[in-house]
Formats: C-alpha cells, sequence, structure tokens
C-alpha cells in the first residue's frame, strides 16, 4: 500500500492549491452573503423585494418564496447560487479530467511503468474529489457559522443546521455526480480539454433543461434526465427533508460513473 | 526460452484499425545483454516498448520480461524495469528531489540513496540543483534526472529511449561508463536510439524494425563483417586491374599503381586474387556499422 498511498498523497499535493483557494473563496462568499442578508434584514427590506420580484419568478418559486425572501433563506442562497453551483461544478471537472491530462502530457507513462494497478488512477482520483468537496463544503459551513455567529442580528430567525447541512449533503452529492461524468468521459479521453468540453456543456445542458423544466410544464417530461433535478434546494429551505430519492439517484450516477471510469481505464491503451 | 530471457516477444502484432504497427514480432534478449533497438520513426519502436510496459494491449501475440507475461502478470514485469521516456514529462512545479522521491516510492524495489548518490555524482547534479523546480531545468538536466530516477531502484531490466538526447559529450561518457558497469553488474538494457555510433559502441546486438517488421537481428561484430569497406592497393608496378573479381568485390577505381575496391563480406576471396600482383601496400577502411543500417533503413535489405 505504500506506493498508492504516495501516489494519492502526491495528488492531493497537487490539487492543494486549488481546493484552498477554492474552499477560502466559497467561505467568504457566505459570510458576505450574512452580512448582506443582515443589513436587508435592519432595513425591512424582504417584503420589499419579495414585491419587486416579476410575476413569473414568483410563480415559479411559488409559497417558497416567503420563506426564501427571509434573513435564513438568503443566507441559505450561498449553497444554491449560480456562481457558487458554476464554481463547484468547474471544480469536479477539473479535479476529475485529471487522468486525461495525465496520458496527454505522458506523466502516466512514468507512474504505470512502476507497479502500480492502473485502477489506482481512478481511485486516487475519486479520493482527491471526495476530499476536495469533503473540505471545500465543510469550509462553506464554517463560513456560515462564523458568519451567523458574529454578524447575525439580534432576535433574527437563524437557518437551523440541519437545513445547512442538508443543503451542504445534497451538493456533495450533486457534485460527486458530476466528478463521476466527468471521470467517466476523462478515463476514456487523451485530451484534457475534450472531456473538460464535454463535460462542461453538458452540464451546461443539464442545468438548462432543470432551469426550463421548472418554468414549463412540457419540459417537465424530460427534465428528470438533468442531475440538477435531484438537487432540490427551495424545498429544503421550505422545511422539506432531504428526499431520499435525490440522494439515491446522484449517488448512482455518481457509482456509475466511477465504474464506467473504471472499466474503461482499465481496457483502454494509454497513448498521447 | 521465455523463462530466461530478459525480454522474450513472441508473435507480437498491434494494429490500429487498418494500420499495423508491429506485425509479428519475434525478439528475445538475454540477461545481461545490451540491445540496441533501431528503426526510422513510426517504425514501431514506441508501440514495442508501450506493449513491455502493459500501456499498450497487444492485438495477437506475447511479451514477456523475465518469464513474466507484461500483460498477465504485469506488476511483476513492471517491478524488473527501470524506464526512461524518450521524453520526460513531468510537472514543471515538482522539484528534481519530488520527482526522485515520488518515482522510487512508486517502485517496489527498494532505491538505495547511496545508489541516487552516486548516479548524482557520475551525472554531476547535486543536491542543489535537485532542490531546483523542473521548470529552471534545461534539455540536459532533465535528461540526466530521467537517467537517475531510471536507475535508482537498481532493476534488471532498463527500458531506454533516447537515452542520450541533450546530454553533451562528457555526460555521455558518463552514460556508457553507467552502461559498461550495469553491463558488468548482469543488468540487461533494451534501448532504443537515433545514434548509430552510440549504438555500435555500447551495444551487444541490434535489433531494426522497419515497418513494424524485424529487418534486422544481428550482434554490432556480424554487422561490422556486413559492412561494405573500401580497399586501397599501392602497387610496384605499372599493372592492369585483375580482369575478374571474387563475389562482392567492385573494383571502384584504378590508375597505373594503385586500385580501389569495395568489399561487401569477408576479404579473404579478394586477396587470393591479388596474390600474382606487385602489391606494395594496402589500406583497408573501417567497417561501418552506420553503412551497414542506412541499407536496411533504406529498404530492400533483410537478415
Amino acid at each position: 500500500m505504500k506506493a498508492p498511498a504516495l501516489f494519492i498523497a502526491h495528488s492531493l499535493k497537487r490539487s492543494r492549491a486549488l481546493v484552498l483557494s477554492m474552499g477560502i473563496l466559497l467561505s467568504v462568499f457566505q459570510v458576505l452573503l450574512i452580512l448582506v442578508a443582515g443589513s436587508i434584514q435592519r432595513s425591512g427590506g424582504f417584503s420589499q423585494i419579495a414585491a419587486m420580484l416579476p410575476p413569473f419568478v414568483r410563480e415559479m418559486m411559488g409559497p417558497s418564496i416567503a420563506t426564501f425572501m427571509s434573513y435564513a433563506g438568503i443566507v441559505s442562497l450561498g449553497y444554491f447560487h449560480l456562481s457558487v453551483m458554476g464554481s463547484l461544478v468547474g471544480l469536479s471537472i477539473a479535479i476529475a479530467t485529471v487522468p486525461a491530462s495525465e496520458v496527454e502530457t505522458g506523466f502516466i507513462d512514468l507512474i504505470l511503468s512502476r507497479p502500480l494497478r492502473r485502477h489506482w488512477i481512478i481511485t486516487r482520483t475519486i479520493v482527491v474529489l471526495l476530499v476536495s468537496f469533503t473540505f471545500v463544503l465543510g469550509c462553506m459551513t464554517l463560513g456560515t457559522w462564523i458568519g451567523l455567529s458574529t454578524l447575525s442580528p439580534a432576535g433574527v430567525v437563524r437557518p437551523s443546521v440541519r437545513l445547512i447541512g442538508m443543503l451542504a449533503g445534497n451538493l456533495v452529492l450533486l457534485m460527486l455526480a458530476w466528478g463521476g461524468v466527468a471521470l467517466a468521459i476523462a478515463a476514456g479521453s487523451r485530451r484534457r480539454s475534450v472531456a473538460g468540453g464535454i463535460t462542461g456543456v453538458m452540464a451546461l445542458a443539464m442545468f438548462l433543461l432543470d432551469y426550463i423544466g421548472r418554468l414549463w410544464k412540457p419540459a417537465q417530461s424530460v427534465a428528470w434526465l438533468s442531475p440538477f433535478r435531484y438537487y432540490s434546494p427551495f424545498d429544503l429551505v421550505m422545511g422539506t427533508p432531504l428526499p431520499g430519492k435525490n440522494v439515491l439517484i446522484l449517488s448512482a450516477i455518481a457509482l456509475a460513473g466511477f465504474a464506467a471510469a473504471y472499466v474503461m481505464f482499465s481496457r483502454r491503451d494509454i497513448s498521447h | 526460452m521465455s523463462d530466461l530471457s530478459a525480454v522474450s516477444i513472441q508473435g507480437l502484432t498491434k494494429r490500429y484499425g487498418g494500420f499495423t504497427a508491429v506485425r509479428e514480432l519475434n525478439l528475445e534478449v538475454a540477461p545481461g545483454e545490451i540491445l540496441g533497438f533501431l528503426g526510422l520513426n513510426g517504425a514501431g519502436k514506441t508501440t514495442t516498448i508501450r506493449i513491455l510496459l502493459d500501456l499498450l494491449r497487444p492485438t495477437s501475440g506475447h511479451a514477456f520480461v523475465f518469464g513474466h507475461n507484461c500483460q498477465r502478470n504485469s506488476l511483476r514485469a513492471r517491478a524488473e524495469i527501470g524506464y526512461l521516456p524518450a521524453e520526460m514529462s513531468i510537472y514543471p512545479d515538482l522539484t528534481g528531489r519530488d520527482v526522485l522521491h515520488l518515482f522510487a516510492g512508486l517502485h517496489s524495489r527498494p532505491s538505495s540513496l547511496t545508489l541516487r548518490g552516486e548516479l548524482q555524482e557520475r551525472f554531476q547534479l547535486p543536491d542543489r540543483d535537485l532542490r531546483r523546480r523542473l521548470r529552471e531545468y534545461s534539455t540536459g538536466m532533465k535528461r540526466k534526472l530521467g537517467l537517475i530516477q531510471a536507475f535508482q531502484s537498481d532493476p534488471r531490466l532498463l527500458i531506454l529511449d533516447e537515452p542520450t538526447e541533450g546530454l553533451d559529450p562528457l555526460m555521455q561518457e558518463a552514460f556508457y561508463a553507467l552502461l559498461a558497469d550495469t553491463r558488468r553488474r548482469g543488468g540487461t538494457v533494451f534501448m532504443s536510439s537515433h545514434v548509430l555510433s552510440e549504438v555500435e559502441r555500447v551495444c551487444d546486438r541490434i535489433a531494426l524494425l522497419r515497418a513494424g517488421e524485424l529487418a534486422l537481428l544481428r550482434t554490432v561484430g556480424e554487422l561490422r563483417d556486413l559492412a561494405i569497406r573500401r580497399v586501397r592497393v599501392i602497387l610496384n608496378a605499372d599493372t592492369p586491374p585483375p580482369s575478374e573479381l571474387p563475389n562482392g568485390a567492385r573494383l571502384i577505381g584504378a590508375d597505373a599503381r594503385t586500385l580501389t575496391f569495395e568489399v561487401d563480406g569477408v576479404l579473404g576471396p579478394l586477396l587470393a586474387t591479388l596474390r600474382p600482383f606487385p602489391v606494395a601496400d594496402m589500406e583497408v577502411g573501417e567497417a561501418k556499422l552506420e553503412d551497414v543500417v542506412l541499407k536496411y533503413y533504406r529498404g530492400g535489405e533483410r537478415q
């Protein structure tokens, strides 16, 4: 086990700058959101903002609008804001496409010229994905906790620890699902840009599919295909418990992606 | 044979769609041997090396390293190998020490710091340089680092792809000395190179691939015998050239007292033909491996 452990440690070390900066950035974002939420709360502006929302948005959000347009709702936004989701999907792709990059540069020739089983290339990537998302989501929740502890106006209703935990857990599963998809594509690719590009376009298409599915009833019949469908932050903010179906489907996508990556990488010719 | 050989390649074929990179290759490398693996670009050398490392899977045939099947028992096979790729593609932000530490740790054979120190000394790559990042390394320094990482675990088989590419003449000498020591210790070297003078100097045998097929497999000595040599004969008196020449000899120049021949093969029959002639002196040009190999490169010739 010495060689695989060394290889995993080497890969974690290589990704530390990216993961560390992402963790710090997103935790700062949580603190800033709490600052903004506190400011709106003090000025009593939540009801005014809700009234200013376009009718289609109000229709889409339904009764959750009242919950969302609150201090707790805005604080929770840090777990499903478009920029946060985009950054995390980007991080997923960046980590999961490392095998394709190693094939492209030829670095893998030296690694696999040593007596190391091929599956360690995939196992290592999964470990880095798990560690990275645990760390980044850990930083985000830490940011939320620090923000709430130090910046919350007195007497305000804060989001519960359970809600933040469920949002973070559901988000980790969503990112692991995208990690699985990216890893499966990367395991069969010789170019990182190709693997990353395909996954990026897929993620964007699936995000739009889910978005359209929420706005336009006819699109709902195909919206179930989107992994984003199984991350429902509004329902969680409304107090609905994390649906087991979401956990199951996102886990299944991640596991299917990882399994496909193992099979493809073990069978492929490695040439750059 | 495969159990005894350091490398045994049996009926190896690798196809990519309609293109055949290696066709029915058979090759045995004995332990302690240094084999020069030659061929023009695209001849199939790298494909063969990648199959030995289990990076590529053959379409048919088998390859063995010390009796271990390179595909079915690839971990055992790779445990015997030290590999130097043609290009050292390593992250430029790593230091030389990181690289040596990583690749020593990934090998199942323990690396000794004493051996690493000796290699550093041979290739003049001190600890001070190993603390620098690879982005600051010159091509030659990267090559030296590559050689150290290949040799540092003291593997039984070294697969070296263009080992002296980018090395200065002094470091090339250091490399040749290392190869000589490796041979003395019983190590086997499977070496791809385009530098024919180097192959002639360090290799015991030469395998030449052409369009994926083995076109030549001979010892360096045998190849020298195959080389065309130029023989200049100086005569004591004006004499016409011989009317008949043995097979393999050709008159390429003649004046009153000097005859120049090209001889393909052994010199004996020509000397017998010249016995009646008033020979004052004779110059025999050195047989050049390059002449033979280039002939095979150009095509048409087969072992």
